[in-house]
């Protein structure tokens, strides 16, 4: 079953063509990764399918629901942990989730959601306190608390050590177990090849090649992702 | 309005452990009483100071609340992005404007029973004439005041610039409305300037509750046009 079903998009900023005219389909169930250098447009995409940025043209439909004119009813079901948000300073781990609880018709428990993430020990400490890599983890605790079908998950693990890495790895394939369908956005390829079911590479805001990461590694003749990226987008690697 | 007591709740702990905050709207207000009554004699007309200066300062605590902390409140959520994770939840913008409102208006309502009961216990404050007209005019004044500081913080991009706009708001009102200097130990200049400031209404308002005297409609009119107004330009104007 299709859960977001995007044709056409386009949006331009003041700067010019941020998204070109791109079609994705995203499946129940999977981890659909958005890859692609600076400046592609992936978070534009990501930020116009959950309802925070108008198209300029374009349909987008999320869980049979448009972005815009059902942004209310969609937001019910739909979680986000968006580049370069926060949480107030001196708010508590425990107050956020249980605040964020509050917002959903049927929120998840957020003490079990705590636990489960692994935040109980820090459930007093205040967000301004907790390192990069608990940042994050309350962040996908926070996109989870109001019990989400679809996450979108942008540059999740930007900025983390590669050990933190590693852990976030393992709760996005927890959600997927949930049957949660998680979008990635990344720019790293060894993530995207992990983690995602499939993958769409996206350059100067097109969609420049679709694929499982094995079917995207034979396309471009490669035998990592990595490899397939610069074959496919002509980008060098030096 | 799903979820605004969470809100509340949370926002209120919030401004509490900043001690900016805090100061302003609690140890602020009762240190300019200890100076106020220290010279603290009758006003012309034979009012004893203490019940003219412990309704003006509750007025002075709802601009510091309302016009200093909220906007700058809501400006720092807006420049450090908390605003931009909330909008991708279900909460809406008008709960979060009551959420605030709320908040800021109970830490307000704690410093003016602070000034009460430093005022009854220190310096024989006289229990207000009218209490429902005291609570009323409170209420008006938290509502206009605050429906100007939301307009602020609906528009200015960061916490500190909200925090010069609301002071420039304040401090010269302040002064001018009589919320700092008794009404009527101001030059007929200074009033007739005083007047057209929005606090002009809210000091008017409460001290006659206090004092027992009429409440003119004309000032509780304005105080609701002025929320009227200047909240729902706020809505509109919101940007998260």
């Amino acid at each position: 079953m299709t859960v977001i079903e995007i044709d056409g998009l386009r949006k331009s900023y003041k700067a010019g063509k941020a998204v070109d005219g791109v079609s994705l389909r995203v499946e129940r169930g999977e981890i659909f990764g958005i890859v692609g250098p600076n400046g592609a447009g992936k978070t534009t995409v990501v930020e116009c399918a959950s309802g925070l940025r108008r198209p300029d043209s374009g349909t987008l439909r999320v869980l049979g629901l448009d972005p815009q004119t059902n942004r209310r009813e969609l937001l019910q079901h739909i979680g986000a942990q968006l580049q370069e948000a926060a949480l107030p300073d001196a708010i508590k781990v425990s107050e956020a989730l249980r605040m964020y609880a509050s917002f959903y018709d049927r929120p998840a428990d957020w003490r079990a959601l705590m636990d489960e993430w692994g935040l109980a020990d820090k459930k007093r400490a205040s967000f301004a306190s907790l390192s990069g890599g608990w940042k994050q983890r309350l962040f996908i605790a926070l996109a989870l608390v109001g019990n989400p079908e679809v996450v979108f998950l942008d540059e999740l693990t930007t900025g983390l050590d590669p050990s933190a890495r590693r852990t976030t790895w393992g709760l996005i394939r927890d959600m997927r177990k949930r049957g949660i369908t998680v979008v990635l956005v990344t720019h790293f390829m060894d993530e995207a090849e992990a983690l995602c079911d499939r993958i769409a590479i996206i350059d100067q805001g097109r969609v420049i090649a679709e694929g499982g990461p094995s079917e995207l590694i034979a396309k471009g003749r490669s035998d990592s992702l990595e490899g397939a990226y610069f074959a496919l987008t002509g980008k060098d690697v030096a | 309005m799903k979820g605004i007591t969470s809100v509340i709740a949370v926002e209120l702990k919030l401004i509490m452990r900043d001690p900016m905050s805090a100061f302003f709207a609690l140890a602020f207000p009762a240190i300019m009483l200890w100076v106020k009554m220290r010279s603290g004699k009758p006003l012309p007309g034979g009012l004893p100071a203490i019940d003219a200066t412990v309704p003006m300062l509750s007025i002075f605590v709802i601009g510091l609340a309302g016009l200093v902390v909220l906007p700058a409140t809501l400006a720092g959520y807006r420049e450090r992005r908390v605003l931009k994770r909330l909008r991708a939840t279900p909460a809406s913008s008008t709960m979060l404007f009551g959420a605030q409102w709320a908040a800021h208006m109970l830490l307000a309502a704690l410093g003016t029973v602070l000034l009460i009961v430093i005022g009854l216990a220190a310096y024989g404050l006289t229990a207000p004439a009218n209490s429902g007209n005291v609570l009323l005019a409170w209420v008006l004044s938290a509502l206009s005041l605050s429906a100007i500081g939301l307009l602020v913080g609906a528009l200015v991009p960061s916490g500190r610039t909200a925090t010069v706009i609301g002071l420039a708001l304040f401090f010269p009102m302040g002064f001018l409305s009589g919320a700092v200097i008794p009404r009527e130990t101001m030059s007929g200049s200074m009033r007739a300037i005083g007047d057209l400031t929005p606090m002009a209404p809210a000091v008017q308002a409460i001290r006659d509750g206090w004092t027992g005297a009429a409440m003119s409609p004309i000032t509780l009119g304005v105080m609701v046009a002025i929320t009227i107004v200047a909240g729902g330009v706020a809505l509109r104007a919101f940007r998260w």
